[in-house]
């Protein structure tokens, strides 16, 4: 092997000679700048100038030059003895020539039939984002992504092509160059994170998204949600290029979430609550004197006047900054025609609008493969990430600080006392302190360290016949830490304070042998794929929780005195598949493909382990039909189709048994049955099927029209089982689902001349999702604000429905919606008690349509591309109601300004009810007044670049620079009175919204 | 090159034959036992015990609700300001859609769950020598005593007062083996069925359970108090007076003294604890800090207490018409929040050291005592007999005061005095067909504003807790209590 790799640097002695020459584009004629020339396998290489001259000296006779540039095909020239060898160079193929990668290989997109899509690394390069999953939001028809939280590192979440499960989880699998890899969130959830914040986004070469059966069902029993495919970047042949990029940016929320009433309008708002129930209820203020004394002292009392020597302060100027963030990386890309490297650090700084908020991280690369001889060329790859990541609880946590302004921090909570002390007490009856001090006895933090690392061998035993093994280990260490220091006033048992420690440990590795055949006869093309593939996941956790430190400033558990709980535990998932798929074309015209797998899974009983999971697809070319063939302006022109069965393993290692559980009563052991077992436990079932068109005309417009319809079966749930079992739940195969819809996209070349570009692009998705049976025949499962009957979708509210606001009286209507002996729904209106819930007909989190568009434009060396995403016809459960809109029910609360339309005498015409202290109408709590329109149109980013020209570089040896701006969430249109970007099943709870990002960058290669 | 081929597949080979030997995809838990091999020995079965009681201090269970919908649906315990403080069941304002208050029903199921799997389980543990015989048996006789425990429960939960209709309202559903999901999906009994399920339970329990103190457990005595509680339930008078004698006059257990008794109440396993849970730091009862127990609430006077329910006015009278009570000590003035609002300090926390960890005593000697006077009273002891039980402990509250005739009347206002905060006045009142009135603290009579009538009694729909909206969508064979709305 030695040998091998010391022939590589061997200079063979032959003849030289000086070669010049000129690079040109093949499409016009133009000169291609900065193209790079190679001596083919040597390390010698020279940038043609910017008018695509170059210069090589010292080149063999016989030698062979390799031209490439960056969105050109690379070409090799033998010199044969030529002084000038001009080039010409092919722009890389788009459309159906380009080259995918997909399931256990690559493919083009034109023999492809499965629905597929790639973005590759251009297309969100310049986008401030810590994951690329943010980048691509709006850009996969079909594919809906949000963010579970808006601060940094949080848990992207993927839905494509609808809701494929109940709650085995939706999220689709990650593989990672041809690797399943760990995904998801593995913190204990104090914050969300996401194990993939491990990739630096610059480090990624192509993202494809595998939607139908066709393209995922080789994935098997994880395919069911889809697929997301990440190619790292590879070192290219020629002369080594070191790229450095480093941008700064600055956030701050992205729009003005639940906007407030003002102090003054507070105080009238307050006052008026208690004079209307002062009113009501005459008795109560009997005591006072008369009612303005009542009401007088009961709004001094929930919402005080200022004192003279308490200070007060904006509280968003003391809770939020403008967050900077800073990411620098450099990579070396280089190598020869037989051994290749790619190499990257990278340094990610980014902080949160609010102080406790920042996720730093580190992230290196090593990517590397030879080929040591004609039969055999191995690779391998290093993956190293260490990330921490700090923030606060989502959701109506007493940390969350985005609830705490907006919930309980009113303008008239002192900040201070006159002293400079922190102003530490509380209104009666709350358990809200001051949060700005307390930011330092609170820890809540995730530290994520990963390391992939990845072999391969691959043996081409005879020109047709490959047989590829590899073999990953993919280790992810999760250490997550919640504490509250010494101080922290936390309303609980743990007067001097609280520290818990938890570590995961995911241990991943994966094995596999896979076969390869293709073979060509004339026109018949056959391509043939069998192997094997093993997968062991060890999860080892351990706890370490004490409360009590010692000393005021400990933050250790090694420095509290008490032992509160600590335990640790270890469980293994493992998955043993054979996969086979073979394909056939004939003539670039027709094309049939189809994969079969099984696989055994370890989360199931010993009966129900093993799943078979095939596809078939097919597809008819016409475009290469003679009868089309003649029609000028039809480039390309193709109809497919599939079908195909995929799955989804339990999400719970053992949900099939009975266990027992232990815990500790008082002193002694104690023991119960923990789970109700379930032997007959099974996968959630997919049938795919989708078809598709894909249609290029006038070398400027790609169309791509698809319809799906993805049915599930034996979905899994965490069932209600009757609580006369003893158990709440148990994991269940419980019914069907379907998922259907359209997906269009259509990109446009506008302008392609030598100077300027314009593209365009835009799609547009639809989604119908019904829920087809549950277990029993009209069982329906509350899963509040939803209910799952067959009928209606998985995301259909139920609730009571609000009727409005009774113009006399000013009290909160309700439809009854009882059910009457002839089974119609009663619709007198009634007060919200007597109010039933019901299925709210129409009202679901799916949308009608969903996608985005772009558009890129570059003239000369300036660049700009901008984004957009869409989201319309759905409706959002909006939590905050019950607090924010509560028609005067807590007088210590905030006030969104919604409630300045309150009723306030009669005839007034209005939907929010009139304003009564301690309200027991009940108008804000559990009803469809919770339900917002979801509209929205978000410019998700736009970015401006400048390549500076290689006069200003030529000197400083710089063979390219390029300094951009970049900007994320600019704007915002929408109905809703909060940031739009809701997670898919439309249920919002005071989750961190989503901020604004500025930045500006340079790269430079060297 | 043929060498590269054969290390590939030998290490191909490798992988494979590791990857595919037997029980490769035959994986277990670490953290959790498979059942089947869960109960092998008596110690295990001795573990299995224990975990039948782990789970009842929740607060959804002892842990609070039991007290709160005795005490707080009563006239004793109430919120302290109407936004904060388990209004819902101060003003009975719960509904079959409000999730807040059918996790009682689930905990109770579980419970009964565990005394069944444990039965089953001990039916096939052999056990030869007497002592473990013994053993065996005192735990077969703690899964029937639970298990009628929480069937009592069950029916006076959600079932109207058994003298009400001799007890022909719906009960609970009894499951008495453990069961798949489609055979629990069972209709509910009545409550005189539910009764008898109780009584047969107690029946099979006493024989087979120690008489030996077992704190945090259930023993003979324990059992037979409960059957003197049930028998009081059910009007059976003569029965009820029987069983409380007998714990009375032949168990281990003794009156706490007037001076012991304020300090009583921090101790665990001493003086006249029949039964009590344990709850400590190390029993997971407050993961995260996130747990907010009753006793919190009820505590007054640290900054971290919840401080949302106060004694009623009425309570604080009637407890402070004899200043000299030992039971008026409870009363305190010196609260955090409200220095115009008394509160409530019977439950400092085991050891006095944190109030939320507080072992809720379930069974006591003082309530046998209250027990066997009124049924004295109301069967053939007679007034006399019934007196010296009340007077007992009258005096012990206070030994001035002079001995008086027992009357129901005065027996139920000494139950209201002794029994506070235990979970017994609204029971008390609803068994015997008598009515609840409130006199709010601070003239805010939020229950009547909310709807509750200002007085109720056992003809008032609400006195019985509705069946869960959610549960009754996937089990609609399981009633809903009349007046009801879906």
């Amino acid at each position: 092997m030695l040998l091998c790799i010391l022939s590589l640097s061997m200079v063979q002695l032959f003849a030289q000679m000086r070669v010049t020459g000129k690079v040109t584009d093949a499409a016009d004629g133009s000169a291609i700048p900065f193209a790079t020339v190679v001596i083919k396998g040597t390390a010698t290489s020279v940038p043609a100038d910017a008018n695509g001259l170059y210069v090589l000296n010292n080149v063999p006779e016989n030698g062979t030059l390799v031209f490439s540039s960056i969105g050109y095909e690379t070409q090799e020239i033998p010199v044969n003895g030529r002084a000038e060898l001009n080039a010409v160079l092919i722009q890389q193929a788009v459309g159906l020539e380009q080259i995918m990668v997909v399931a256990y290989g690559t493919t083009t997109k034109g023999s492809y039939s499965g629905s597929a899509t790639q973005l590759r690394q251009e297309s969100f390069k310049d986008v401030p984002v810590l994951t690329f999953e943010q980048a691509i939001v709006g850009a996969v028809p079909g594919v809906q992504i949000s963010q579970k939280s808006g601060q940094p590192g949080s848990l992207p979440e993927i839905r494509i092509r609808g809701f494929g499960s109940f709650n085995a989880g939706n999220e689709p699998l990650y593989v990672i160059d041809g690797v399943p890899a760990t995904s998801g969130d593995w913190s204990s959830g104090n914050i969300y994170t996401s194990s993939m914040n491990f990739l630096n986004p610059g480090d990624i070469e192509s993202v494809t998204v595998l939607k139908d059966a066709a393209a995922s069902s080789l994935y098997g029993s994880r395919a069911s949600n889809g697929v997301v495919i990440i190619t790292t970047k590879k070192g290219k042949a020629g002369r080594p290029v070191t790229t450095f990029k480093g941008n700064v940016g600055i956030s701050y929320f992205a729009m003005d979430n639940y906007p407030m009433v003002s102090e003054e309008e507070g105080e009238v708002l307050t006052r008026e609550a208690w004079r209307n129930y002062g009113t009501d209820n005459p008795a109560q203020w009997q005591k006072y004197g008369s009612l303005d004394n009542y009401v007088d002292v009961m709004t001094e009392k929930y919402y005080p006047s200022r004192k003279s020597n308490l200070i007060y302060e904006n509280w968003e100027d003391q809770l939020f900054r403008t967050a900077i963030s800073q990411n620098y990386e450099v990579s070396i890309s280089g190598g020869n025609e037989n051994s290749r490297v790619f190499a990257s650090v990278a340094y990610t700084d980014e902080n949160g609008i609010n102080r406790i908020q920042y996720m730093k991280r580190f992230t290196a690369n090593v990517n590397a493969e030879h080929k040591m001889s004609k039969y055999l060329r191995v690779g391998g790859s290093i993956q190293f990430s260490d990330q921490k990541q700090s923030g606060h609880q989502d959701g109506q946590a007493k940390d969350n600080v985005f609830y705490l302004w907006k919930v309980h921090l009113t303008p008239r909570w002192p900040f201070k006392y006159e002293d400079g002390s922190y102003w530490m007490e509380f209104y009666d009856g709350g358990t809200r302190v001051n949060p700005v001090p307390q930011f330092d006895l609170q820890i809540n933090d995730a530290t994520q360290m990963r390391v992939m690392l990845k072999g391969w061998a691959e043996l081409n035993i005879t020109e047709n016949l490959k047989i590829k093994s590899l073999l990953s280990k993919d280790y992810l260490k999760m250490h997550d830490r919640f504490a509250w220091l010494y101080g922290h006033i936390n309303f609980t048992a743990y007067g001097q304070g609280y520290a818990s420690d938890r570590h995961r440990f995911i241990d991943r590795i994966v094995s596999s042998t896979i076969a390869n055949y293709n073979k060509s006869l004339g026109k018949h093309n056959i391509a043939l794929m069998a192997g094997w593939e093993a997968e062991r996941e060890e999860f080892l956790y351990t706890r370490l929780a004490k409360i009590d430190f010692s000393n005021f400033g400990a933050t250790e558990s090694a420095l509290a005195s008490n032992f509160e709980s600590g335990y640790t535990y270890r469980s293994n998932s493992n998955l043993l598949s054979f996969i086979s798929s073979g394909s056939y074309d004939f003539n670039s015209k027709y094309y049939v493909s189809g994969s079969y797998r099984r696989d055994g899974s370890s989360r199931l009983g010993p009966e129900t382990r093993w799943g078979d999971f095939w596809s078939v697809a097919g597809s008819w070319r016409l475009s290469n039909e003679e009868f089309i063939k003649g029609i000028k302006w039809i480039n390309d022109l193709r109809i497919r189709g599939s079908y195909g069965t995929s799955g989804t393993l339990p999400s719970s290692y053992f949900g099939y048994m009975a266990v027992f559980s232990y815990g500790l009563y008082g002193t002694q052991a104690a023991g119960y049955p923990s789970n109700l077992a379930n032997s007959d436990l099974t996968w959630e079932k997919n049938r795919n099927w989708n078809i598709g068109l894909d249609v290029r005309v006038f070398d400027r417009f790609d169309f791509v029209a698809e319809y799906y319809n993805r049915t599930t079966e034996d979905l899994l749930l965490n069932a209600t089982v009757p609580s006369t079992t003893g158990f709440t739940s148990a994991l269940t195969n419980i019914g069907s689902m379907v998922n259907k819809g359209v997906e269009l996209s259509l990109n446009v070349d506008i302008i392609k001349t030598r100077d300027m570009s314009l593209k365009a692009g835009i799609n547009w998705a639809t989604l119908k999702n019904e829920v087809l049976a549950l277990s029993e025949e009209g069982e329906q499962i509350v899963s509040r604000p939803h209910i799952w009957k067959a009928g209606y979708s998985y995301v259909q509210y139920y609730t009571r429905e609000y009727y409005g606001v009774d113009p006399e009286t000013g009290n909160p209507l309700y439809y009854s919606n009882a059910i009457l002996p002839d089974g119609s729904r009663d619709r007198t209106l009634v007060s919200r008690a007597k109010a039933s819930s019901t299925i709210l007909e129409g009202m679901t989190a799916i949308p009608k349509g969903f996608g985005g568009f772009n558009f890129s434009f570059t003239y000369k060396s300036l660049s700009a591309s901008m984004a957009w995403s869409y989201k319309y016809g759905h409706y959002v459960w909006d939590n905050a109601v019950d607090d924010l809109e509560d028609d005067g029910y807590n007088s210590y609360k905030n006030t969104s300004k919604e409630q300045l339309r309150r009723w306030q005498k009669p005839g007034d015409i209005t939907d929010v009810p009139r304003r009564v202290a301690g309200n027991n109408q009940g108008g804000y709590y559990d009803s469809s007044r919770a339900l917002k329109k979801g509209d929205y149109l978000r410019l998700k980013n736009l970015t401006i670049s400048w390549t500076l020209p290689q006069t200003l570089l030529g000197k400083v040896k710089i063979s390219n620079a390029r300094i951009y701006v970049a900007g994320n969430n600019l704007l915002t249109f929408t109905g809703l009175n909060f940031d739009p970007e809701v997670q898919a099943n439309g249920y919002y709870n005071f989750t961190f919204p989503a901020v604004r990002t500025l930045t500006i960058g340079l790269e430079l290669s060297l | 090159m043929k060498r590269y081929i054969l290390s590939i597949l030998s290490i191909t080979g490798c992988i494979f034959l590791f990857s595919s030997c037997k029980g490769f995809l035959d994986t277990k838990p670490t953290d959790r036992v498979v059942a089947e091999t869960a109960m092998q020995t008596l110690y295990d079965a001795n573990v299995a015990v224990n975990g039948l009681y782990i789970d009842m201090k929740y607060q959804d269970y002892y842990g609070g609700t039991i007290q709160l919908l005795g005490d707080e649906r009563g006239d004793n315990i109430q919120p302290r300001v109407m936004s904060t403080g388990w209004v819902q069941i101060y003003t009975l304002g719960y509904e079959s859609e409000s999730s807040t208050y059918f996790s009682t029903w689930e905990r109770c199921y579980q419970t009964i769950m565990r005394c069944n799997t444990l039965i089953a389980n001990l039916a096939n543990l052999n056990v030869t020598s007497a002592s473990d015989v013994a053993k065996k048996n005192d735990y077969l006789g703690q899964a029937h005593a639970v298990r009628a425990l929480v069937y009592f429960d069950l029916a006076r939960l959600y079932g109207y007062p058994y003298l009400k209709d001799n007890g022909a309202s719906l009960g609970a559903v009894l499951i008495t083996e453990v069961t798949s999901p489609s055979g629990s999906r069972q209709p509910r009994s009545t409550v005189a069925q539910t009764y008898a399920r109780v009584f047969e339970d107690l029946n099979t329990a006493l024989p087979l359970l120690s008489k030996a103190k077992n704190t945090g457990h259930f023993n003979y005595w324990a059992a037979k108090l409960l059957q003197a509680r049930v028998y009081l339930y059910k009007g059976e008078w003569n029965n009820a007076y029987a069983a409380a004698t007998e714990v009375i006059k032949d168990s281990p257990y003794v009156l706490a003294t007037r001076d012991q008794y304020i300090n009583y109440w921090k101790e665990e396993g001493t003086l006249e604890t029949i039964l009590e849970f344990f709850v400590s730091p190390q029993s997971g009862i407050d993961d995260d800090g996130g747990y907010v127990s009753y006793w919190h609430n009820l505590w007054h006077g640290a900054p971290s207490s919840g401080a949302s329910l106060i004694p009623t006015v009425s309570w604080i009278n009637l407890i402070q018409s004899d200043p000299n009570d030992i039971r008026a000590q409870f009363v305190r003035t010196d609260s955090q929040y409200d220095p115009t609002k008394a509160w409530f300090n019977k439950f400092p926390g085991n050891g006095g050291v944190n109030f939320r960890y507080n072992n809720p005593k379930v069974l006591r000697l003082s309530e046998a005592y209250l027990i066997a006077a009124e049924g004295a009273l109301k069967g053939s002891a007679g007034a006399t007999v019934a007196s010296g039980y009340l007077n007992t402990i009258r005096k012990r509250a206070n030994p001035n005061v002079a001995d008086v005739v027992a009357t129901e009347d005065l027996i139920q206002i000494e139950r209201r005095k002794e029994l506070v905060g235990e979970g017994h006045r609204f029971f008390d009142q609803m068994r015997l067909g008598k009515s609840i009135t409130r006199l709010d603290s601070d003239g805010h009579n939020f229950a009547e504003s909310a709807g509750c009538p200002g007085t109720f009694d056992w003809s008032y729909f609400k006195i019985v807790l509705p069946i869960s909206h959610t549960e009754r969508k996937s089990y609609p064979e399981l009633q809903q209590n009349p007046g009801y709305t879906e």
